[in-house]
């Protein structure tokens, strides 16, 4: 693995010269009181705060509204119209390592033959920097599911913060790419292995592993433990939306009389709408059991299917959680290691 | 609803205004009728839906109307005292007063939406009205709506420093005030298990990240596991209409003074019966949110509400109570120009994701299922893009206009930070203002929209 270091004060310098090759510099940013990834110009926009960015970057990838065609009658004809059209590459900066091990998993789904067309343009097109965690919060549970403060799942290029610079690890050929755009203001470096580094991962508390408890909580499926957890969901969509992994959608028609389009919008596990039938059935009846299908498929069926978990312990589902709900002691308690 | 045409001939040279007008079948459309028949001239840029009552014209058509391109919409009936239908018109009146208070709130034009009393024998009254709100749309051009368009950047609160209300009032609360609450709490919820008085108890119990979380006791030992603290925020009467909750009755739940106020319109809606659960009034001094505290805690005068069953703590009136800063905000919005407020609202909207988590932690979105999640028609369209964030956001605000008791919990989960507190304190005090009506305090008395007075204001109909 190529090892560079990069001033900080140079990283404007770096923005500046991948939009100078056309480039589009994604970073986590502050307006409104949101953080979330904005495309950006001004290196002091970048917030970067401990733990992840509140809004994952999926939705660079994997849009809340994607559009997929629109059509218009004109004249008794009807004219179609692929909406689709990305030109820029992108660079997702400052991704946590969490978020990139994401992508991996969002890869997963929407990369397996067949490929998924809409999806497969915008990755093709994205490079991802990620930014190692010197720090932890609470919520972080990334241990617990394989991963750590500084592992290179996902990434193209990793950074380390040190003092006044970062150590930039080469992951892949993509990742070089990007160094090789303004090669003057990388020096060559020496580092320590990533999983080396003076990482939180030793002071970290959330680490019980969830890693291999799929069929233990398949064996649960009937259990009355689901009523007891998954009582004080309130069924709204925030744990799905803000997860970096979630990847559920509707697909959606809306027209008038002159045009329409039709297009695919987030959905989420935990509406009753979900699982709604025609006549009216619903087979997942009451919260408890859209619970039960969360955090199934996250441990189980994906396992099943994927050979990894559906979870990345970035913590959002729990920080902004209305109620509260943790998937991580949830989890631990439903595999009867930890009452809460 | 025919769509009305919207893009090419909206820029082209000689735009016409399009005035969209939902008229009853029994006065205004027989009005109509009238000037037709006695062949008198008016602007052809009427469009006439006929409707058997204005009391059948719900907010929904005319939000559409907008969305497919209206300039205007003028709404007509009967005359106070000529409805057929006895007082569908004065149902209506309260309903629009309200819509129309929430339009002009978000920045829509006031002169775009029209109301207007015309009977069948005022021919002459409706070519007058038609004529004066098409000139009035001619004046403004065409409508900023459809609305599913930015335009520049929105203009800033300032963020919330610059409110005048500082939060010292509530700094003199201290741990204490809880602590003695919570073990009081304890011994309470424990004797009202052992005693059956209660076959589970709803309360707050430690969670793992250091917040609060609902939990539920059903056993008198497990009582020690309740707490009240200042981050006790949830308002937990919002499981009372669950299904996950209905064994459990009845039900001890744990309630501040303001949560209280939403078992007031549970009872006033027949949603829960009285005797479906025990309220656990816990004396509260005030909760924070992200480290400050509650906005609606700084203008809170009591430590226990409307119901209590039970009650945990002192009952004195809080001393502590002062202004809401929300209310220099709206303010700070009502001076805009109204294309500024569109602007901020408009904002606001677009980050909206839909994850309905503002309907799902509102004790009074008890709806099964919500008008969001019926699709035949699609009232509101399911994509998170402007135009249906706007409908979404709308109606949220027009169904709880009058219901709403204010515990901001809808605000504090927006993981988009949309302040639609703002816009249910601003329908709050229309609802005052108007209709002398406070909610969350009578059980017995209708709830503002359901009702009306021969003698409501009725100012903004022509």
């Amino acid at each position: 693995m190529k090892i560079w270091t990069l001033q900080k004060k140079r990283v404007g310098d770096w923005m500046a010269a991948l939009r100078a090759a056309g480039k589009e510099v994604l970073a986590p940013c502050e307006a409104d009181g949101l953080l979330r990834f904005r495309p950006i110009d001004d290196p002091s926009a970048i917030a970067v705060r401990p733990g992840p960015c509140p809004f994952p970057f999926k939705e660079w990838l994997f849009p809340p509204h994607q559009v997929l065609f629109s059509y218009q009658f004109e004249g008794g004809k009807v004219n179609l119209r692929e909406e689709e059209v990305l030109v820029n590459d992108q660079v997702g900066l400052f991704l946590r390592p969490c978020d990139a091990a994401a992508i991996k998993i969002l890869d997963t789904v929407f990369l397996s033959d067949p490929p998924d067309g809409f999806y497969q343009l915008r990755r093709s097109h994205l490079t991802i920097v990620t930014l190692g965690c010197r720090q932890a919060v609470p919520s972080c549970f990334c241990p617990a599911v394989g991963l750590s403060p500084t592992s290179l799942e996902g990434s193209d290029l990793f950074l380390w913060e040190e003092d006044d610079r970062f150590l930039v690890y080469g992951v892949s050929e993509k990742g070089d790419r990007l160094v090789q755009v303004s090669p003057d203001l990388f020096e060559p470096g020496e580092g320590p292995e990533p999983d080396q580094l003076p990482s939180p991962l030793p002071f970290m508390e959330r680490k019980e592993p969830l890693t291999n408890v799929g069929q233990k909580l398949q064996g649960l499926f009937e259990s009355d433990l689901w009523q007891e957890v998954g009582r004080t969901c309130l069924g709204c969509g925030i744990c799905a939306y803000l997860c970096p992994t979630c990847h559920c959608f509707d697909i959606v028609d809306e027209s008038d009389a002159y045009s329409g389009i039709r297009c695919r919008n987030w959905d989420c596990c935990a509406f009753p709408l979900f699982t709604l039938h025609a006549s009216g059935h619903n087979p997942r009846p009451d919260q408890p059991s859209r619970y039960r299908q969360r955090v199934l498929h996250k441990f189980a069926y994906f396992l099943q299917t994927f050979q990894q978990n559906m979870c990345v312990g970035c913590g959002r589902c729990s920080l902004f959680c209305p109620v509260g709900m943790d998937i991580y002691q949830i989890v631990l308690q439903l595999t009867g290691r930890c009452l809460v | 609803m025919a769509a009305v045409r919207t893009d090419s001939e909206r820029t082209e040279k000689g735009w016409e205004p399009k005035l969209i007008a939902f008229v009853c079948n029994w006065c205004t459309y027989a009005g109509a009728d009238a000037a037709g028949t006695r062949r008198m001239l008016y602007s052809p840029c009427v469009r006439i839906i006929r409707f058997p009552c204005t009391g059948r014209i719900d907010p929904h058509f005319i939000v559409r109307a907008f969305e497919q391109g209206a300039d205007g919409v003028l709404v007509s009936g009967c005359h106070p005292g000529d409805c057929h239908y006895v007082s569908g018109n004065l149902l209506a009146r309260r309903r629009f007063a309200i819509f129309k208070a929430l339009m002009d709130f978000l920045g829509l034009e006031p002169e775009r939406l029209s109301f207007s009393w015309v009977s069948a024998t005022e021919a002459g009254k409706w070519v007058e009205v038609v004529n004066s709100r098409v000139e009035a749309l001619r004046k403004l051009g065409p409508a900023r709506v459809p609305w599913g368009t930015l335009s520049g950047p929105p203009p800033s609160l300032n963020g919330r420093s610059v409110a005048p209300m500082p939060q010292e009032p509530l700094s003199q609360v201290k741990p204490d005030d809880y602590q003695a609450v919570e073990s009081q709490l304890r011994q309470l919820a424990e004797g009202l298990l052992a005693t059956g008085q209660v076959k589970a108890v709803l309360g707050y119990g430690k969670g793992s990240l250091q917040q609060a979380t609902p939990i539920v006791i059903t056993n008198a030992t497990e009582a020690n596991q309740l707490i009240f603290n200042e981050h006790c925020v949830q308002n937990l009467t919002v499981y009372l209409t669950s299904p996950s909750f209905r064994s459990l009755r009845p039900l001890g739940v744990v309630v501040k003074a303001c949560d209280s106020k939403s078992l007031v319109g549970l009872l006033q809606e027949d949603q829960v019966k009285r005797e479906d659960f025990r309220a656990i009034a816990v004396s509260c001094p005030g909760v924070k949110v992200n480290g400050r505290w509650a906005d609606k805690c700084l203008s809170c005068d009591q430590r226990i509400g409307p119901i209590a069953d039970h009650i945990v703590g002192s009952s004195e009136p809080k001393s502590t109570a002062g202004a809401d800063p929300r209310d220099w905000e709206i303010q700070t919005i009502e001076k805009w120009a109204p294309a500024e407020r569109w602007n901020f609202w408009m904002n606001q909207f677009s980050r909206c994701i839909r994850c309905y988590a503002c309907r799902a932690v509102c004790p009074l979105c008890y709806c099964q299922p919500c008008i969001a999640d019926k699709n035949r028609p699609q009232w509101i369209p399911t994509s998170p893009h402007l135009k249906g964030n706007v409908s979404w956001n709308l109606f949220r605000a027009l169904h709880l206009a009058g219901r709403c008791i204010g515990c901001d919990e809808c605000t504090r989960v927006c993981p988009v930070g949309i302040r639609l507190d703002l816009i249910n304190r601003r329908l709050s005090l229309e609802v005052a203002k108007r209709f002398g009506y406070e909610p969350g305090k009578d059980p017995s008395v209708p709830p503002p929209l359901a009702t009306y007075r021969p003698n409501d204001p009725g100012e903004f109909i022509l």
